[in-house]
């Protein structure tokens, strides 16, 4: 049998295609055959190859990603690519049900227009399976309608405001649990746990600020605390001096819910124990919070976070494997300690991943395999949605107090 | 054909002519080569922003105000004209027409009480003018619903006309035809108004007031009438805007916004009606032609602004202008 190279292969399918004269053809007669059918072998290998190939690009879940990326919400967006792309690569390695996992990411922008743009431009370009983001409330309202109409699942970990999920749509889930979770849980373990009787309320002027601290004032109100203060400020408000002052005139509070991001939130905390107000400053009120202030924040406040008690959507303290196993992949990864942000970009993957497994593989399934979570295990907690597709896990709550050493110590009230 | 009869007023007359059939057939054309959802609604919004800024550039350009308080203007026509049709249940059109005649109002009134200030006094006052509507908007809540924000507003009521299927505003591409063709409409009353003897005496205000009114030209009252005539465009465009994207919320109308806005008449040509058209599509379109180069979106947007400020301080007109001279100079010593 005559040595055939690729490149008679090539000759072979010039011979076929083109055709040459006949002392030509004569000239090769002895080979043509046997090299016909080496050529006819090879396009089909080539062919198989390239239809398997085509298979495999279509094994892909394609997941989009709204993220604030620019604007003052850009820390979320850098936050939150890292727990993504850990959490990827992890499924990437073996794949789920054979389908691996691509991403796009697209600045939302932390604000309506930019949100629904990008939104627009994931769904026309992209055409993701699911979609997740957007962290903050206004932009994840402006999106929704716009994703849902695309019949897209989109999963949210980042916006508190209880529209999101009331009434909501059938193609949007929320892991993260609601204001009103939060809320009357805060109020509740308040008013049983620490025997408090009256409050003062804290909060920025946003919808979730407002809405939060409704939540807690009604619950509280209808458990028989009493609101002695109550006071909102705008994201503007720098000096905190006046409101602390203000806290200290309005009477004994036991405990003071504030509801404020990071910056502005450290800012509070100094100025009540400044006042004398909080157990940081030597007072008796004991500062409450939930999800918004990320780990790390008693060491940025100081002394006066003392006795701070406050809701944590990642507790690192937690001793589940899949916690142990998040935070020192990520430590490897990024060399920093995960912070909430991380662990639910990081969940919202997972979460996907296990919808896969359990059968998903576009995006009408994806939406009905997500409705039907029971338990799925998260590091931020559990996750099961209810018909509103809200997590109704209370294990996403997490209490911690704040030590004089400024270390946590977690509460375990759920 | 002479080239003094080629140029004379009916030439050009008949020119502009034709640069609106050609502009409406442009606005006819783009929807149906654009098909994507995605594209569909940023011509929408170039329309918007093309309101904002020929309105800005009326009272800039034209009348010489620096007016930072376009956002305030754009945020009034949008709260009035939503609230008008979610709290009272005001017919749309009727919702329209108090949100422009509102915002036209502001800009009046802000106008009376800044009428003697000139240059940079003119601009913090008009900033100041910015951040109180802001706040309002922000802070009364029984009212604007503040930071809780106004979720699905509905689009415009179908338009019925007898012997034709309805149009619906649902659809993005009706809803394009009808920003845009308010925005020609606009452009046109606009244009009429700088060629006419009111362009005039606006201009002759923003040379020099001081010479305008020893000709007996009213300085304080054209600057009013600038103000209500550019804040009543930018009231049209937030009318659109709330019922383009659904949802209000103060911070759309934060100060940052006039800023977006006078960038657009910078970028365009400030004082040429065209320029800030085109100003208007390519800040609006360039951030989104970006986003594929992810991170580096926004540097590369706030480079190639800092180059045309740079390089063409007159903007695009400025820079087409230069590239017709060259052009026609080859071509003339092409024909030597």
């Amino acid at each position: 049998m005559p040595h055939l190279s690729w490149h008679d292969c090539r000759v072979d399918i010039f011979v076929v295609t083109v055709g040459l004269g006949d002392k030509i053809a004569e000239e090769w007669e002895p080979l043509r055959k046997q090299r016909f059918i080496l050529a006819v072998s090879a396009l089909s290998l080539i062919a198989t190859v390239a239809f398997s190939d085509a298979n495999a690009q279509d094994k892909t879940i394609k997941i989009g990603a709204l993220f604030p990326m620019s604007g003052p919400g850009a820390y979320f967006g850098a936050q939150d690519k890292q727990g993504v792309e850990l959490a990827l690569e992890q499924v990437n390695k073996e794949g789920v049900n054979g389908y691996k996992f691509t991403i796009q990411y697209e600045d939302s922008a932390c604000a309506p227009l930019p949100a629904s743009q990008a939104a627009k431009r994931l769904l026309d370009q992209y055409k993701p399976d699911v979609i997740i983001g957007e962290e903050c409330s206004d932009a994840t309202l402006a999106i929704m309608p716009i994703i849902a109409q695309a019949k897209v699942p989109l999963l949210n970990a980042g916006s508190s405001s209880i529209k999101i999920t009331e009434p909501g749509n059938p193609y949007t889930f929320r892991i993260l649990p609601d204001e009103v979770m939060q809320g009357v849980d805060l109020a509740t373990q308040a008013y049983n746990k620490l025997n408090a009787r009256t409050a003062v309320l804290l909060y920025e002027n946003t919808n979730s600020g407002i809405g939060n601290a409704k939540v807690f004032k009604d619950t509280f109100e209808k458990l028989g605390g009493k609101i002695i203060a109550d006071i909102g400020f705008g994201r503007d408000v720098n000096d905190f001096t006046a409101i602390a002052t203000r806290v200290a005139g309005a009477g004994k509070a036991d405990v003071i819910p504030t509801y404020t991001l990071e910056g502005q939130g450290l800012k509070i905390t100094q100025a009540l124990a400044q006042a004398g107000v909080t157990k940081g400053g030597g007072g008796s009120a004991i500062q409450l919070g939930t999800i918004w202030l990320p780990f790390g924040f008693e060491q940025k406040a100081g002394k006066a976070a003392e006795g701070y008690v406050r809701i944590v959507q990642f507790d690192p303290t937690d001793t589940r494997p899949v916690v142990k196993n998040f935070i020192s992949a990520f430590k490897a990864k990024f060399n920093a300690d995960p912070t909430h942000l991380n662990a639910h970009a990081y969940d919202q993957i997972m979460l996907i991943a296990d919808a896969v497994k359990r059968g998903a593989k576009d995006a009408q399934s994806m939406r009905d395999t997500l409705a039907a979570t029971k338990d799925f295990q998260g590091v931020t907690g559990s996750v099961e949605f209810n018909k509103h597709n809200q997590n109704i896990k209370m294990d996403t709550i997490h209490y911690m107090r704040t030590e004089p050493d400024l270390s946590w110590t977690a509460l375990k009230w759920n | 054909m002479s080239d003094a009869v080629a140029v004379g007023p009916a030439y050009r007359s008949s020119r502009r002519r034709l640069a609106f059939l050609f502009a409406a057939l442009v606005i006819a054309v783009l929807p149906l080569l654009l098909t994507s959802g995605y594209w569909r609604t940023n011509l929408t919004l170039c329309a918007i922003n093309v309101l904002l800024a020929i309105g800005l550039d009326f009272i800039l350009g034209y009348a010489g105000q620096l007016n930072l308080g376009q956002s305030a203007f754009y945020g009034l026509g949008a709260y009035v004209s939503t609230l008008l049709i979610t709290k009272f249940g005001v017919h749309f059109w009727a919702a329209f027409a108090a949100g422009v005649a509102f915002a036209g109002l502001a800009g009046m009134i802000l106008s009376l009480f800044a009428v003697r200030l000139r240059g940079h006094y003119l601009a913090i006052a008009s900033l100041g003018f910015a951040v109180i509507v802001h706040q309002i908007l922000l802070n009364w809540i029984s009212l604007t619903q503040g930071p809780l924000g106004i979720y699905g507003i509905p689009p415009p009521p179908a338009i019925a006309i007898p012997g034709l299927p309805p149009i619906e505003f649902s659809n993005q591409v009706a809803l394009f035809y009808l920003v845009s063709a308010f925005a020609l409409l606009a452009y046109l009353l606009l244009d009429q108004l700088v060629r006419s003897p009111i362009g005039e005496a606006l201009t002759a205000v923003r040379e020099d007031e001081i010479s305008a009114q020893s000709l007996g030209i009213n300085a304080n009252a054209w600057k009013v009438f600038a103000f209500g005539v550019g804040a009543a465009v930018g009231g049209a465009a937030g009318c659109f805007y709330a019922t383009f994207v659904g949802t209000l919320v103060p911070d759309a109308f934060f100060i940052t916004e006039s800023f977006t806005i006078l960038a657009m008449v910078i970028v365009g040509g400030m004082g040429t009606l065209i320029g800030p058209v085109f100003g208007a599509i390519l800040l609006t379109l360039l951030p989104e032609l970006l986003r594929d180069i992810g991170d580096l979106r926004l540097v590369v947007y706030g480079l190639a602004l800092t180059l045309v400020v740079l390089f063409m301080p007159g903007g695009l007109v400025q820079g087409w202008e230069l590239l017709r001279r060259k052009f026609a100079g080859a071509r003339v010593a092409g024909g030597r």
